[in-house]
């Protein structure tokens, strides 16, 4: 059966480009391009990704095995570059520290670990090993960099980390990885009302971009926040 | 060497600990997610980057209907 797009996919899918794009021109705007570097790579590579998936789905159609490849592939690649960007913040948080040496240690066992366990899972699949291999590594450290901004999130309440635009950066991270693993939970909990999830994890793609898109804009480098406040409950 | 075990100890620990979250997110889904061998409507991925729609999964060979497992 022809699965074809409505209007709403093509929409969310390019109100999520045109986020994508905002946060490399208010990144650039506000100075902060070089110093975030790895969060523009990141948000650069979804762009780009984004124009060639466009590319192939209008040339070769939605269920073709063109796009099919093209978007787990270009999935998996993504998920590596968030993982950095996201590693690339724990530099920022632990920079007094001088634990850069140890965060890239920390950085490269984790991936790798996590691409054993994946190989260790796919690995009883006799065709296809190298897909099944390539999204089971994206899943596997989609919810690696879940567990990650938690960690850090700790890190920031732990450390009185002050620095309002790397908070605003950490929370934004949490909250998008918690809305996607939230839905997928959701989603499989009550499979009879998947349809309803399914029209909700598109938008959730634009979650990222538009926080961060805020974040370069609205806050400046110098701002200050004291993040135990954000946490506690008044009474 | 102490710094770089701990190291290596706090990196396991995150991998034990994604992995234990992603088999309770996936607890009640019907396996047809991530190892998705089934014709049944296959869901979103919680891992997608960016807005783009999502293709049905790379393995899924022909539309025939699936059988019953072996085992049951």
């Amino acid at each position: 059966m022809e699965i074809v797009l409505g209007p709403y996919e093509y929409v969310v899918w390019l109100a999520c480009t045109l986020l994508e794009i905002a946060v490399l021109v208010c990144a650039f705007k506000k100075d902060a391009l070089r110093r975030y570097i790895l969060l523009n790579v990141y948000m650069a590579a979804s762009v780009l990704v984004s124009i060639a998936r466009y590319n192939i789905l209008s040339h070769y159609g939605f269920t073709s095995k063109e796009y099919l490849y093209f978007y787990y592939y270009s999935d998996s690649l993504l998920t590596i570059a968030l993982y950095f960007a996201l590693v690339s913040l724990y530099s920022h948080i632990f920079a007094d520290l001088k634990a850069e040496r140890y965060i890239r240690l920390g950085t490269v066992l984790l991936l790798s670990g996590t691409a054993l366990f994946s190989y260790a899972v796919v690995q009883q699949f006799s065709s296809k090993l190298v897909t099944h291999f390539v999204v089971e590594l994206s899943q596997n450290l989609y919810f690696v960099g879940l567990v990650l901004t938690y960690i850090l999130w700790a890190a920031v309440l732990k450390m009185r980390e002050t620095r309002t635009r790397l908070i605003q950066l950490v929370l934004s991270m949490g909250v998008y990885f918690s809305l996607f693993a939230a839905n997928f939970a959701l989603q499989n909990l009550y499979q009879s009302r998947g349809a309803f999830f399914e029209v909700l994890t598109p938008l959730f793609g634009c979650f990222l971009p538009l926080s961060w898109a805020y974040t370069f804009w609205q806050v400046p480098e110098e701002a200050r926040t004291v993040p135990s406040q954000l946490a506690v409950v008044p009474r | 060497m102490s710094r770089k075990l701990t190291v290596v100890l706090l990196a396991m620990l995150v991998l034990v600990g994604a992995m234990s979250l992603k088999t309770v997110v996936v607890t009640h889904g019907d396996g047809s997610v991530i190892m998705a061998n089934g014709g049944a409507p296959q869901p979103p991925t919680p891992w997608k980057n960016g807005g783009a729609p999502q293709p049905p999964t790379p393995w899924k060979n022909g539309g025939a209907p699936q059988p019953p497992t072996p085992w049951k």
